[in-house]
């Protein structure tokens, strides 16, 4: 005689844990939202009146808001990968580890160098 | 100091179902919640079973849910609970008595995974040596104590028993890692499998719950990179 209690579907908010895991995973949402976004603007390039209506759909304050969510939402998934990666992917030079720290360093200042690179490219200068 | 502490019961040949039991347990600083059960069972209840043996986090015995949280026994205190302290069985595990779960699961996957070197020495009667560069790849994993508390910790092990889980990927990437090994082919085919390596999602709560640090997350998901590489090479041989 044995019992196995089942999982709840409501497991992932006992814990602060499960409850941050689910965010990282929720980042997708806003992120699909977006992709869809730019997908319906590469398809309105075949026409003006599409292109013209779909900059008006990308003007309105919910869209924003959603983006700017996307933002967000890809900072926090970075900040969360960037973390992960010196666990997965150890880097070992003769002897020695590189320090987790080194490698979150390292790819912050790619991303950074890649933001600086867009802004200077798109946006006019910094 | 008195603590009151739960114990979810589970008599089967008394109650078809678990209870919870109160116990008021005497403390102090040095009172382990180990040492909080066993003076329940010798002083309050001599039917309340558990499992445990050194007392010093090696065995491995003594994982149960406090407060909701895979520990072990030995190594967490009564001191670090202001409230009260609920005692459950180890989560995700078949529980036959009180705080007694059935290993079996966890005992499948790890024989499964084939936890011991293989190789076929050159020299039988000679010592096999190893550098302490080459120790170090591997001696991080090789800490793991087969507790459990990993198992009780993985929502996808709740979810899907027949994931090999987070302990065992690691003694099988710990043995992979081993410059003395030449077991990789054999285990490969196991983590490979969506049961192996791919269920895991790293919720990385297994590393937080590790007694002995071993980062079974880390591991799986190194075993991850493994596996990929393994499995391009076995596309590119027409083996898939």
């Amino acid at each position: 005689m044995a019992y196995k209690p089942n999982l709840q579907r409501t497991w992932w908010l006992q814990h602060r844990f499960f409850r941050a895991y689910m965010l990282r995973e929720a980042t997708v949402l806003p992120l699909v939202f977006l992709l869809c976004s730019l997908l319906a603007g590469v398809y309105s390039l075949t026409s003006a009146d599409a292109f013209i209506a779909w900059q008006g759909f990308m003007a309105k304050p919910w869209v924003i808001v959603i983006h700017t969510l996307a933002l967000l939402a890809s900072f926090y998934h970075a900040l969360t990968f960037f973390q992960l990666f010196p666990r997965v992917m150890p880097i070992r030079l003769g002897d020695k580890s590189v320090p987790a720290v080194v490698m979150i360093a390292a790819q912050w200042s790619g991303t950074l160098t890649v933001i600086a690179l867009f802004l200077w490219l798109f946006g006019g200068g910094l | 100091m008195h603590k009151e502490i739960q114990i979810k019961r589970y008599l089967p040949e008394e109650h078809a179902e678990p209870f919870w039991q109160t116990f008021r347990v005497p403390y102090d600083e040095t009172t382990s919640v180990l040492g909080a059960l066993n003076y329940i069972k010798e002083e309050l209840d001599s039917t309340v079973s558990f499992r445990w043996s050194c007392r010093m986090a090696i065995c491995g015995s003594c994982g149960y849910m406090v407060n909701g949280i895979p520990k072990l026994g030995c190594k967490d205190f009564v001191r670090n609970y202001p409230a009260a302290l609920r005692i459950e069985p180890l989560a995700h595990f078949t529980v036959e008595r009180d705080l007694m779960v059935a290993m079996d699961e966890f005992l499948q996957h790890l024989e499964a995974v084939k936890p011991y070197l293989i190789a076929e020495p050159s020299e039988p009667h000679k010592p096999h040596r190893q550098t302490p560069a080459q120790l170090a790849k591997y001696k991080q994993f090789a800490n793991c104590i087969n507790c459990g508390l990993c198992y009780a910790a993985c929502p996808q092990f709740g979810l899907n028993p027949e994931f090999v889980g987070p302990g065992a990927i690691a003694l099988a990437h710990r043995y992979n890692l081993d410059s003395r090994d030449q077991g990789k082919a054999k285990r490969m085919p196991v983590l490979n499998t969506h049961d192996g390596v791919w269920s895991c999602t790293f919720v990385g709560f297994c590393s937080d719950v590790c007694p002995k640090g071993v980062d079974p997350a880390a591991a799986v998901n190194q075993g991850k990179v493994e596996s990929a590489k393994s499995m391009l090479i076995q596309m590119f041989r027409g083996g898939a």
